[in-house]
């Protein structure tokens, strides 16, 4: 039973990781209609930024400012400078430059930063809390990453449901001709969106770090793991993203306690071929059939 | 005053619209008419900036249309209610009609103007924060051209607003629509397919065939004569 709750826990921590990169992947889906397979490359790189920034010895919290604010402008310049001129050309011209993108990173971050494995600092303990002589099985930095993409989605769940602003985004997600004849300029909308999006890979690139240690393609599982729970919520719904990201960090850690740690990237890329080839329209949605 | 002259529109090699003059004065309408791809929807997605055309201009007051964005155009007055009403059926009633007015820098006012929306289309109040995917079809043309109002323009373009619509329902938006007209001094271009709904409230009206203007009149006389009507209209 202790064991059971332990995996648990560990599951949705994890889980929370992978909430932050599929919502990110949603946003992006639902602003442009475009998988950004460079949303784990791009946090990777401000996860190098923010080591860098530490490195220099600044304190912890303005690296991670650090890397949220790169995140917020590498998303807006990718989607300014890369995605916009093939915005009229077939979608996978776009899907196939954010591969581009994802490779770029990966061989420019080993000439920028080093290519060996770093170790990543934590803000506060990921030693479990302990309560008497019991300790419970949950760190300090367990209910941080949780607590922060709680509060991250919540902020933008504010944003996008009660300012003018995000009333604006969601225009020109959901009809951007309307919205330009609305006099929205869906353009600064789109790039606002990757920005924000690039944004929370950032947060999710800062939390994953510790635990999966940084180097090149660090975050590759990750990204993954974050597309299959999107893929599972449908990749429209924010909610059905989150909820699947938190159940394949659930699923994979029981896998990793139970069957072996070594089994659980695998557990992840079959949970993800059996949705695409079983209910390729998510588990959450119930509308028409995605076309890729 | 709306100004279009010369406009000439081509998609690849086809001719859409060719060498099109037009003008609507102010407080006045001004019908389009003619069959499924005469060029009408292309000569209001044209003046809006939704489609460059080859050639022309499209003057509203003293400003130049052609070669700018739609979100320009829309900034300069020009209201546009698309064909099949446009409505993002994702947002509430209340939330399309306030994206009307977001790029207008008197909130105030913007508050002011959604207000006169709900008045002029009161079935839309008790709606508001319904999602748009709820309404019917003619609480979905009320609201398209309520949104488009509150951006207060100074140009209106309505794409066949009588689709879909029953005859009753349609006589009452028309008749709302005259109105603000004269309230409002617009200059409205009224694209339709429906001639007998457009000629009610027009009045000047031209007939749209192979994106030439086959013949230009006032309302009244189209409506008026047998012979023309049967000719370029058939009914």
């Amino acid at each position: 039973m202790r064991l059971f709750v332990i995996y648990t826990v560990d599951g949705i921590t994890n889980g929370m990781v992978y909430a932050a990169v599929a919502l990110a992947l949603v946003m992006i889906w639902r602003a442009t209609r475009i998988i950004n397979y460079a949303q784990g490359a791009m946090a990777m790189f401000t996860t190098y930024i923010a080591l860098v920034v530490i490195r220099h010895g600044a304190p912890y919290w303005l690296g991670f400012l650090v890397a949220l604010a790169t995140g917020l402008v590498l998303g807006a310049v990718t989607e300014r400078l890369l995605v916009r001129p093939v915005e009229s050309r077939p979608p996978l011209n776009a899907v196939i430059l954010s591969l581009g993108v994802l490779i770029l990173l990966e061989a420019v971050a080993p000439m920028l930063f080093g290519g060996q494995t770093q170790s990543f600092p934590v803000p506060v303990s990921n030693i479990d809390f302990v309560v008497g002589t019991t300790s419970l099985p949950v760190s300090p930095f367990a209910v941080f990453t949780v607590g922060a993409v709680l509060i991250a989605m919540l902020l933008l769940f504010l944003v996008f449901q009660r300012t003018t602003l995000g009333l604006r985004m969601r225009a020109a997600a959901f009809n951007p001709e309307i919205a330009r004849i609305l006099g929205i300029r869906v353009g600064r909308m789109l790039t606002l969106g990757w920005g924000l999006a690039a944004l929370l890979g950032a947060l999710a690139g800062m939390l994953a770090a510790p635990a999966v240690y940084l180097y090149p393609s660090n975050m590759d599982e990750v990204l993954v793991f974050g597309f299959t729970g999107a893929i599972i919520g449908g990749l429209e719904s924010p909610v059905g993203a989150v909820t699947g990201a938190v159940g394949v960090g659930l699923a994979l850690s029981y896998v990793s306690g139970y069957i072996g740690a070594d089994l659980a990237p695998l557990g992840g890329f079959v949970i993800l071929i059996l949705v695409l080839m079983l209910r390729p329209q998510g588990l959450f949605s119930f509308g028409r059939q995605r076309q890729v | 005053m709306l100004e279009i002259s010369d406009l000439t529109v081509a998609y690849g090699g086809v001719i859409a619209l060719d060498q099109v003059s037009l003008s609507v004065p102010e407080g006045s309408i001004t019908a389009v008419l003619g069959a499924n791809g005469a060029g009408k929807s292309t000569l209001v997605r044209t003046i809006s900036g939704l489609v460059k055309p080859r050639r022309g201009s499209v003057m509203l007051g003293d400003e130049q249309l052609v070669g700018r964005s739609p979100e320009a155009i829309a900034r300069l007055g020009v209201g546009h209610v698309p064909e099949g009403h446009g409505i993002i059926s994702e947002l509430t009633v209340d939330e399309n009609l306030r994206l009307g007015g977001l790029w207008r820098r008197d909130r105030a006012d913007q508050r002011v103007a959604i207000e006169e929306a709900y008045e002029l289309f009161p079935p839309l109040r008790v709606r508001r924060s319904v999602h748009a995917s709820n309404l019917s079809g003619g609480e979905r043309q009320m609201l398209s051209i309520g949104r488009a109002m509150v951006a207060r323009p100074t140009a209106l373009l309505l794409d066949e607003p009588s689709l879909g619509l029953a005859g009753g329902l349609l006589a009452q938006i028309m008749q709302r629509l005259v109105v603000l007209v004269t309230e409002r001094n617009l200059s409205v271009l009224l694209i339709e397919q429906n001639a007998r709904s457009a000629l009610s409230v027009a009045d000047q009206a031209v007939v749209l065939s192979l994106g030439k203007i086959e013949l230009r009149d006032s309302a009244e006389r189209l409506a008026g004569d047998d012979a023309l009507r049967h000719a370029y209209l058939g009914f």
